[in-house]
């Protein structure tokens, strides 16, 4: 055994700040952790501490904190949350929860949905959190309104409206599909209300998966959310809950579909199951990052390596990884490798992680003109524009890049058809481990950037608004 | 061969990152070598240098300096490898002054973090050498070059 560092936890059984150790044992990562009322627990991190280590040295961002802290620190984290003077970054998406209810039933739900309305917020409630994300959160504002599924709301079109209004820069909806697929006229008010995502549950290509999970065959009505979608130009991000004995047998279809639907389907974002709220018994579902990684390769052919996928600009190093890949005719062609090192960091991981959300999950082409984060952001020694803004210093002018391309070079030209391929047949492939109250690190959910917003107006990380003990009863969620 | 270096040209090296002595050497190869490109009229040269990972290349008249391009693209060769007669009239402006031949448009294949594709280059048939016009380096090329350095970025 060989330890690498201490950690900061909490007790599965009665949630009470414990402390343990992070070790390496036959090349595995492992936190131990021990209570002195219910005993000690020992979680496997990842399988290859090379692996883990070398996502450490590939991180590096520099961070920026909450405009102001809400709450003073008391018990200390994860107990203080508001956000507390002690969180060290401020948040690059906030979460809005419109309703608890939700019509799907899944046997996996980190939320733990009910049915009841009459827990809903009411408007003046919704525009107070927005406020509030106006004021704490620095420029520019992301939300995503989430729930419960925000569709049960015959009101979500005057929500979104309201959210613009309010200044919110990037408003994304997280949805099962269901109703945006069977609901035109609810679709095309929610897209004229200015939606600029849907983040989409979406756990396969075949119905046994979704069989699974909600009792219900859902492929054809995600296949028609993308549809609209690509009709009304509102970008798609497809979210795979993963899972053992699940579909962890279906990431790479997943991946090639979603390549086949680009530029509608801007990524995939996997989260691997994390054990808060409501999921079946035993742990026997969960994956580490690396495990997921590893399923990707196999399944892609190779094409998309465990080395394409570098620490996302996310709150810590082992919170995320992602991938950025051109497609073209023969395939994946991954921009991404951990071997070309660090990410050299320009500005914090904040605003460049809302960069990325805003530039590259956001509409497909036809979007461009009416916003200037349309798509491609390129990265220049100065300042970060999209593709069409960038302009070329030549000796006498300045011209849009677009308009020197070559259009139809004779000898037509490899590299020209590669700008255009990136232009329109880009995916982001990434990967989020939530943490649960097994996998807990005090240091990771200090440093969260995703965080959702209270009724009464307080800022929680994702991972502690969600955090229950071993018998589902939350930390926070209902307990404000 | 004395070449002015005026502002306007001053600040095209700085904004590719070449020293002023690294371009005038290159110049000076060329013109001793006679490995350049030469306009029909005489009166344009380009001369094509190499630094570290960068492929330099000056375009001057006989008395002054005239434009600077770079890429960080590797020429690998020909596109298939030979030069087989095409259909179209592949004659450039240029022509190589080392041999008097008139330099083709052909692609050439160019390799730049792992990725190859092909792109349009200025080729002589007699001694194989390999160029880049400046419109392909400014546009199409560095807009390549800063796409697959965004993971970097």
């Amino acid at each position: 055994m060989e330890p690498i560092s201490t950690v900061e936890s909490l007790c599965p059984e009665c949630l009470g700040k414990i402390g343990g150790i992070k070790y390496a044992e036959n090349g595995q990562v492992y936190i131990k952790k021990e209570c002195p009322d219910h005993g000690s627990f020992t979680t496997l991190i990842s399988e290859d501490i090379g692996h883990y280590r070398q996502m450490e040295e590939c991180f590096e961002v520099n961070r920026s904190r909450a405009r102001a802290s809400l709450t003073d620190v008391e018990k200390g984290c994860p107990f203080d949350c508001g956000l507390c003077p002690s969180h060290k970054q401020d948040t690059c998406l906030a979460v809005v929860e419109v309703t608890d209810r939700c019509d799907m039933g899944c046997a996996y739900c980190f939320a733990s949905s009910s049915m009841d309305k009459s827990l809903d917020p009411d408007m003046e409630t919704i525009r107070f959190m927005f406020e509030t994300v106006k004021k704490c959160q620095n420029e520019p504002t992301c939300i995503q309104i989430s729930g419960g599924e925000p569709t049960m709301r015959d009101d979500l079109p005057e929500i979104i409206r309201m959210g613009k209004e309010v200044g919110i820069n990037h408003i994304e909806l997280n949805t099962n599909g269901r109703r945006i697929a069977s609901d035109q006229d609810y679709f095309d008010k929610i897209a004229s209300a200015g939606i600029d995502a849907i983040y989409l549950g979406f756990d396969g290509v075949s119905d046994d998966i979704y069989m699974k999970r909600t009792g219900k065959k859902l492929f054809d009505i995600k296949s028609e959310v993308i549809n609209r979608c690509e009709k009304a130009g509102i970008g798609v991000v497809l979210v795979p809950l993963v899972a053992k004995n699940y579909n962890l047998h279906e990431v790479g279809r997943i991946i090639e579909f979603a390549g086949s639907r680009v530029p509608t389907v801007r990524g995939v974002h996997f989260q691997p199951v994390f054990y808060s709220g409501r999921a079946p018994s035993g742990r026997e579902g969960r994956i580490t990052i690396l495990e997921l990684l590893r399923e990707i390769e196999k399944q892609t052919r190779g094409q998309l390596k465990v080395e394409n996928f570098t620490p996302s600009l996310m709150p810590h190093a082992h919170c995320g990884a992602t991938c950025l890949t051109v497609i073209d005719s023969n395939g994946f062609l991954p921009l991404t490798n951990v071997s070309l090192g660090a990410l050299k960091s320009a500005s914090d991981v904040a605003s460049k992680t809302k960069k990325s959300i805003m530039g590259r999950w956001r509409g497909s082409e036809k979007d461009a003109q009416k916003s200037s984060c349309g798509d491609l952001l390129i990265k220049s020694s100065c300042c970060e524009k999209p593709l069409s803004q960038l302009t070329v210093k030549g000796s006498c002018c300045e011209k849009p890049i677009t308009d020197i391309l070559p259009k139809n070079s004779r000898l037509g030209g490899g590299w020209a058809d590669f700008i255009e391929m990136s232009r329109n047949s880009y995916l982001t492939i990434s990967t989020m481990a939530f943490q649960d109250v097994w996998s807990y690190e005090k240091e990771r959910v200090e440093n969260c950037c995703i965080h959702v917003v209270t009724r009464d107006g307080r800022f929680v990380p994702f991972c502690n608004y969600n955090m229950t003990d071993c018998d589902g009863k939350f930390l926070y969620r209902n307990a404000t | 061969m004395d070449i002015k270096i005026t502002e306007q040209a001053d600040n095209l090296l700085k904004d590719n990152g070449v020293r002023k002595e690294e371009i005038l050497d290159i110049i000076k190869n060329s013109e001793s070598s006679g490995q350049k490109l030469k306009s029909k009229d005489g009166n344009t040269c380009i001369a094509k240098g190499a630094s570290e990972n960068l492929t330099i290349y000056a375009v001057y008249s006989a008395s002054e300096l005239l434009d600077v391009y770079t890429h960080k693209m590797n020429i690998l060769g020909i596109t298939g490898g030979e030069i087989k007669p095409v259909e179209y009239d592949d004659a450039s402006d240029w022509i190589c002054a080392k041999c008097g031949e008139v330099a083709l448009e052909r692609n050439v294949d160019m390799s730049y973090l792992g990725v190859t594709r092909p792109g349009p280059g200025l080729v002589c048939a007699k001694c194989g050498e390999m160029y880049v016009s400046a419109g392909m380096a400014k546009s199409t090329l560095k807009t390549a070059e800063a796409i697959l350095e965004e993971k970097r970025a």
